[in-house]
């Protein structure tokens, strides 16, 4: 009994909420503002004008109907636009404009967020897009890809809200043919699990290769000669001179001129040197000649341990002719689905630099190589290490290039652009071309016999043959098979018969039309999968009262929140005794579930809704600009965010330490990118932080700072809206419509400060970014990829978007700032202490979305005191992250329908 | 199980009895394709383009009313079909709020907010008002259709496609021409009895999970019924397409007047392809309701443009390759749309009359430039609404669209009284 005082049981919560129980106070425009309203505005729309049908003297301060407030909106539309009061009128003073505009916009939000109040009701909902795969996962053990389905982006809010969750037709034969995939794989998974296959393959063939390609090069570029000499012979001869006249006119280089063979008399033709293409022969015996990239490999050959393995570096020429940028191996098409494990036995050398020791992982290197997986390499060319990574196949990977894995150097072949500039950048250096770092001796991949594992739940459940051999199952036998997986699927709510009825004449339907049992059991099945009970997480109440939920809904409604999947056995079971509704083994499930590896469900969703992180796709990032940060960085970056979270998670640690923290969790690839030493390892690990580091909480972490821009340039605008909307819980109305732009400033160049100011000119703007704008001066230090920097610059560029070095501006980043009526910093650990300070604004905005996740509805004002408890009984263990859920989970709302 | 025909009668909902058309209206539509009709029917296309236009060089000035106008650069490549589209300043969608969806409420003219507890809320759009009475006699009630791949940054805002149906609820479209193109030529080679004993098992797949449906629906609340009368209703429309495709059975589909698209197209080439596709399906009388929210992303990476799109529509800050990119992107979307129009204008019915005679076509988006919603681009082509072309119309400063809107569901004869926020039909735009 860890919690035997703060559990109590829902019958007990009604009467303490009973007390906050009256309505919110509604949203009402200060009386401060009728005094300009009254100067500027009543004139024209009073008693005696009513322009335009409209009177700003009968406008009610109180929004408490969707009239007033569309009046209002008007209101604060024909302001930020400009229009009113007319260009010719007298205008109100900019302050008391922006203050106006400020307040008004903000009262809005509040009147939307009132009108729109479900007033704590739940709407059933149906499972979300990855609640349905990780359904599917937990019920087949089945990995199948959804993304067809259309996305659950509920606006403004998560994507466990009933209400934006909806379905379609469409959706319904969707959810079948993915149910009907999902059940494909499981019986084939299950009809391979004891397979064995084990290919292995050796890096010198490799090696090989490039000595093989060598040997071309050198000998075209000797044909290649013999051609170029004779063809300039026979352009020398006196009597080709007037025709030569005339094609170097036209040639404006030897390679162009040496393309017109053909016209002078008596030049040989580069078939006969072995040259042939389909369009001008001369073309291949002229990259013959200049053979960029002969040095490159030749160099190569001269690394050791050529007979026995092979090195990874930057992709050359193209790969259908040599290969070296990355190794490949393929996964046979005849071999089954389910689960595989790739290893590479692997070395660094002397070149393996802290920058250049990491290998990555993934599928289909020709078509945008997406890395999977990024590794550290410690092995030494004396004691090479083995690196395993676990893979699974599915019956979706049929193409090629689904088969097709790879592993390469971190950052070497990301795009083309990168893989040029490194190496150009190796060239400039030593004349060659980049080191070679890594060295590999081999690859294999092996299956993973799953015999010994548990059978998926919902196979399980069937008990009856799944393969066409074995004689077919009576119809007694079928139809408790089909009870059972019923009530798998429906999270053990039993079926009502006369459905199974209409299963089983379904079945023999397609028996008799000539399936065979195998088929018509899997869409039997599928029909299971896409029918309500299903597809929706139903929790029936007779009436609109709030009622106590069952134990089972219980459970569904806890494994849901925190793992995003159904609830397994044990918590059923505890379900069914009546044991979970005991606070203290509730608090005990909670615990395990977020112990449990599924939990990843609830940090991976809920932190990246709750963080906004789906701007980190946003945009395709300048690697150019940006080199250091290539996609191992970006994921490892991406990652560092839920793995922080993870970290507070599973060690009690302060929701505090999000805001400011004497430590990160990174893995080594982040510690190479952050400049902190010391850390091995592909595991993300607290690393204790020196003394002054900028890193440590959100603001440290490059992918926060990522998303404060637009992957070129920072955003001082987007970054202080985020900070203001995440970690100050204060966030700054919408986006008008309609505001004039500030044109005065177009095409000049200046600093992001200087261009920034201009919006204090405008009221209409002043009004939100006096507060944006501070925070976003603060964060100026960290570049568009989250690295620290002392300077910025700025470059016009041309209608083509071609830098102007001349216009080029280069200032020394000045973060001090005042925060809008609030203190004033001079850098950004100043910046960071005040934010820090404001950490009950943080747990109440965290709280928040806590609630609306998990219940799957908005909050509302009927919420303050279930937000206000999850703070103070949080606040008792220094604001410990999983205390908040405790309390949540504890909670009378968390238990009601 | 319930007889066919006693189950297609009714249907019951949670909340009431649909009654799904007898089956005597099944029948006349069968014999229909082999005789065109005496006078070719009314069709209606909704083409819209997310983030806008440059407002400097796409409007004709407003003080040059009329016919008389001049051709500002940015409707340049449509210089000749001047006398044969109309564009209306002035006219937005009051309640739009949301600067970054050009799509999500254009054809709806919905408050987000008109619904007490909720924070979306959207209503049906004017192509969907159209298929109801135009979609009957059709294989496809309705195509929608979109651009392939990840419209994310094309400034469209929520939605599934632009179409929304009866219950305000995203209706789901065809991703890229491939997509579209299957959809509506792809030749279905199963004999008939096939085809109806597939028919029957698809009906019991429905009988079975709406038994499930009704279990459950025993015990729900107002408003978690209220949620699972979406379920009902999205397997209604499987009822109705099924009685539909019933219908159809034994109409052979319509040999494609071109060829299959290449996969992969993207941007410029795309919406060509699409264009073209367009014109196949109203020429093949597939179908006479159309809309397609056209790829904007790509478009501008397919013509070189390196701007993000957002950025691109927030020209104001910096002009310079911005703007250039915007108006860049203006000449290739009025390029698209005169080649287009040249095709609806060459492509024959049956009466001598062309395409273009009886086609009603909406080009546009909500958003003008940046975040503003106000005078949503609008340009009008096609006689089949019988308005006004050749026109610069100016009409008085926020009318709201949903007049036009219902200007033209009155041109092509569907008789409704209002649409979204309308407040009657634009009269200056009637011929």
């Amino acid at each position: 009994m860890r919690f035997p005082f703060r559990l109590f049981l829902p019958a007990a919560l009604l009467c303490v909420s009973s007390v906050h129980s009256e309505k919110e106070p509604p949203a009402v425009m200060n009386e401060k503002h009728r005094a300009v309203l009254q100067t500027y505005c009543v004139g024209c729309h009073g008693a005696e004008k009513q322009k335009g049908k409209f009177r700003m003297d009968e406008l009610s301060y109180t929004l408490t109907d969707l009239e007033t407030a569309e009046r209002w909106q008007k209101v604060l539309n024909q302001i930020n636009s400009g229009e009113m009061p007319p260009e010719d009128e007298k205008q109100p003073p900019g302050d008391a404009k922006a203050d106006l505009l400020d307040d008004l916009a903000n009262v809005m939000v509040v009147a939307r967020r009132h009108l729109g109040d479900q007033q704590g009701v739940i709407t059933m909902r149906r499972l979300n897009q990855r609640e349905y795969k990780n359904t599917l996962r937990e019920l087949l053990d089945a990995d199948i890809n959804v993304s067809e389905l259309p996305g659950d982006v509920s606006p403004g809010g998560f994507d466990t809200a009933g209400a934006g969750l909806f379905m379609s037709g469409n959706q319904f034969e969707q959810y079948q043919s993915l149910g009907r995939e999902a059940l494909d794989e499981a019986f084939e998974r299950q009809a391979a699990a004891g397979v064995e296959k084990k290919f292995h393959w050796e890096a010198e063939e490799t090696s090989a290769n490039v000595r093989k390609y060598v040997q071309v090069e050198i000998d075209a570029r000797e044909r290649a000669q013999q051609w170029q000499k004779l063809v300039e012979a026979a352009a020398a001869q006196p009597e080709n001179s007037a025709i030569m006249t005339q094609i170097r006119k036209e040639s404006k280089n030897d390679a162009i001129f040496r393309r017109s063979w053909a016209k002078i008399p008596g030049a040989p033709a580069p078939e006969g040197f072995g040259f042939k293409t389909e369009e001008n022969n001369a073309d291949k015996a002229n990259a013959a000649l200049t053979p960029t990239y002969l040095p490159y490999h030749q160099y190569y050959l001269t690394y050791p341990a050529l007979d026995t393995g092979a090195y990874l570096t930057m992709q050359t020429v193209h790969p259908s002719v040599l290969q070296i940028g990355w190794m490949t191996l393929l996964v046979p098409f005849n071999w089954p689905v389910g689960d595989y494990v790739v290893r590479v036995r692997i070395a660094g050398n002397e070149h393996a630099t802290p920058e250049r020791r990491f290998l990555e992982f993934g599928i289909d290197p020709r078509n945008n190589g997406q890395v999977l997986s990024t590794h550290e390499v410690t092995g030494t060319m004396d004691a090479p290490q083995i690196i395993e990574i676990p893979l699974t196949m599915t019956r979706k990977q049929t193409d090629r290039g689904d088969r097709m894995l790879f592993i390469r150097e971190k950052g070497s072949n990301d795009t083309n652009e990168l893989t040029y500039a490194r190496l150009n950048e190796g060239k400039k250096r030593n004349g060659i071309g980049p080191e070679l770092a890594l060295w590999v001796d081999w690859m294999e991949i092996e299956r993973v016999p799953t015999a010994a594992k548990p059978v998926a739940p919902g196979i399980h459940a069937l008990r009856i043959a799944l393969d066409d051999k074995s004689p077919a199952p009576t119809t007694p036998e079928l139809r408790g098979a089909l009870e059972r997986f019923a009530l798998e699927a429906f999270r053990g709510t039993p079926a009502p018969s006369s459905y199974i009825d209409r299963l089983l004449a379904f079945y023999e339907v397609r028996r008799k039309a000539g399936d065979k049992h195998s088929a018509a059991l899997k869409d039997t099945l599928a029909i299971i999968l896409s029918s309500p009970m299903f597809l929706y997480l139903a929790e029936p109440a007779t009436d609109e009262q709030h009622r106590a939920l069952t134990g089972a809904e219980l459970a569904t409604r806890l494994s849901y929140f925190l793992w995003s999947a159904p609830p397994d056995d044990m918590l059923r079971n505890l379900a069914k005794n009546g044991e979970l509704m005991k606070p203290a083994v509730l608090a005990a499930q909670t615990n395990r579930l977020l112990d449990d590896a599924r939990s990843q469900g609830f940090v991976r969703a809920f932190v990246y809704q709750w963080l906004g992180l789906d701007r980190l796709d946003f945009f395709q990032l300048n690697l150019v600009l940006h080199p250091r940060f290539d996609g191992s960085t970006k994921l490892a970056a991406k990652n560092e965010v839920y793995e922080t979270f993870n970290y507070e998670l599973r060690h009690n640690g302060s929701l505090r330490d999000l805001l400011k923290a004497d430590y990160v969790v990174i893995n080594s690839v982040l510690a190479n990118y952050y400049g902190i030493p010391g850390v091995k390892g592909d595991a993300f690990q607290k690393v204790v932080l020196p003394k002054n580091s900028p890193r440590g909480g959100l603001l440290g972490m490059a992918a926060v700072h990522l998303m404060g821009g637009n992957g070129e340039r920072t955003s001082p605008v987007e970054r202080g809206a985020w900070v203001l909307r995440k970690l100050l819980n204060d966030p700054p109305p919408p986006a008008p419509a309609n505001v004039p732009a500030i044109t005065r400033l177009a095409g000049k160049v200046l600093t992001s400060r200087e261009r920034l100011l201009a919006h204090q000119e405008e009221p209409q703007c002043a009004s939100c970014h006096r507060k944006i704008d501070p925070i976003g001066f603060g964060l100026e230090n960290f570049d568009a990829v989250g690295e620290w920097r002392t300077e910025d610059s700025y470059e016009a560029t041309d209608a083509n978007g071609k830098p102007q070095p001349k216009t080029k501006k280069t200032w020394t980043i000045e973060p001090a700032a005042t925060m809008h009526k609030g203190p004033a910093f001079k850098d950004y650990l100043g910046l960071r202490d005040i934010i820090a300070a404001r950490s009950d604004a943080f747990a109440k905005g965290f709280s928040n979305a806590l609630v609306e996740y998990a219940l799957g509805r908005p909050c509302g004002f009927k919420d303050e005191p279930l937000i206000e408890n999850m703070r103070h009984e949080a606040g008792k263990k220094d604001l410990s992250v999983r205390e908040f859920i405790h309390a949540l989970v504890s909670s009378k709302e968390f238990h009601t329908k | 199980m319930n007889t066919p025909l006693k189950r297609r009668q009714f249907l019951r909902s949670s909340t009431a009895l649909i009654a799904l058309p007898s089956l005597e209206s099944f029948g006349f539509r069968k014999f229909a394709s082999a005789a065109a009709p005496a006078t070719p029917p009314k069709r209606l296309v909704f083409l819209g383009f997310g983030w806008g236009i440059t407002t400097e060089s796409w409007y004709p000035d407003i003080t040059q009313k009329g016919t008389g106008y001049t051709l500002p650069a940015g409707l340049q490549p449509l210089a000749r079909h001047k006398a044969d589209f109309t564009i209306v300043q002035g006219l937005w969608n009051k309640y739009s709020n949301q600067g970054h969806a050009g799509s999500t409420f254009w054809l709806t003219g919905a408050n987000r907010y008109a619904q007490p507890g909720q924070n979306f809320h959207n209503s049906i759009s004017v192509d969907q008002v159209a298929a109801a009475q135009l979609g009957r006699e059709t294989r496809f009630a309705s195509i929608q259709l979109n651009g392939e791949g990840n419209m994310e940054g094309s400034g469209h805002g929520p939605g599934l496609s632009m179409a929304w149906d009866v219950s305000g609820k995203p209706v789901a479209g065809q991703n890229g021409p491939l997509a579209a193109y299957h959809r509506l030529f792809s030749k279905d080679t199963t004999p008939i009895e096939q085809q109806k004993a597939m028919l029957a098992q698809k009906r019991s797949v429905l009988d079975t999970v709406l038994e499930n449906a009704r279990a459950m629906q025993r015990g729900l609340g107002k408003t978690d019924n209220a949620k699972l009368d979406e379920y009902f209703q999205g397997i209604r429309d499987i009822e109705t397409r099924l009685s539909k495709d019933e219908q159809w059975i034994g109409v052979p589909q319509p040999n494609a007047p071109m060829s299959e698209p290449k996969p992969g197209l993207a941007g410029r080439e795309e919406i060509k392809i699409m264009y073209d596709i367009i014109l196949a399906a109203l020429q093949t009388d597939s179908t006479r309701v159309l809309t397609y929210r056209q790829p904007v992303s790509t478009l501008l990476t397919s013509i070189g443009i390196k701007v993000a799109p957002h950025d691109m529509s927030h020209y104001h800050s910096t002009m310079g390759e911005k703007q250039e990119a915007s108006q860049k992107r203006d000449l290739t979307q009025s390029e698209l749309l005169a080649g287009l129009i040249d095709k609806l204008k060459t492509t024959k019915e049956a009466d001598g009359t062309t395409l273009f005679d009886h086609t009603a076509l909406a080009y546009g988006s909500n958003i003008r430039t940046e975040h503003n919603l106000d005078n949503c681009p609008t340009l009008l082509t096609g006689g089949g609404a019988g308005i006004k072309l050749g026109h610069n119309l100016v009409v008085s400063k926020d009318t709201p669209l949903c007049n036009a809107w219902l200007t033209l569901l009155n041109g092509v004869g569907v008789d409704a009284e209002r649409h979204g926020d309308s407040t009657g039909v634009l009269k200056e735009l009637i011929a």
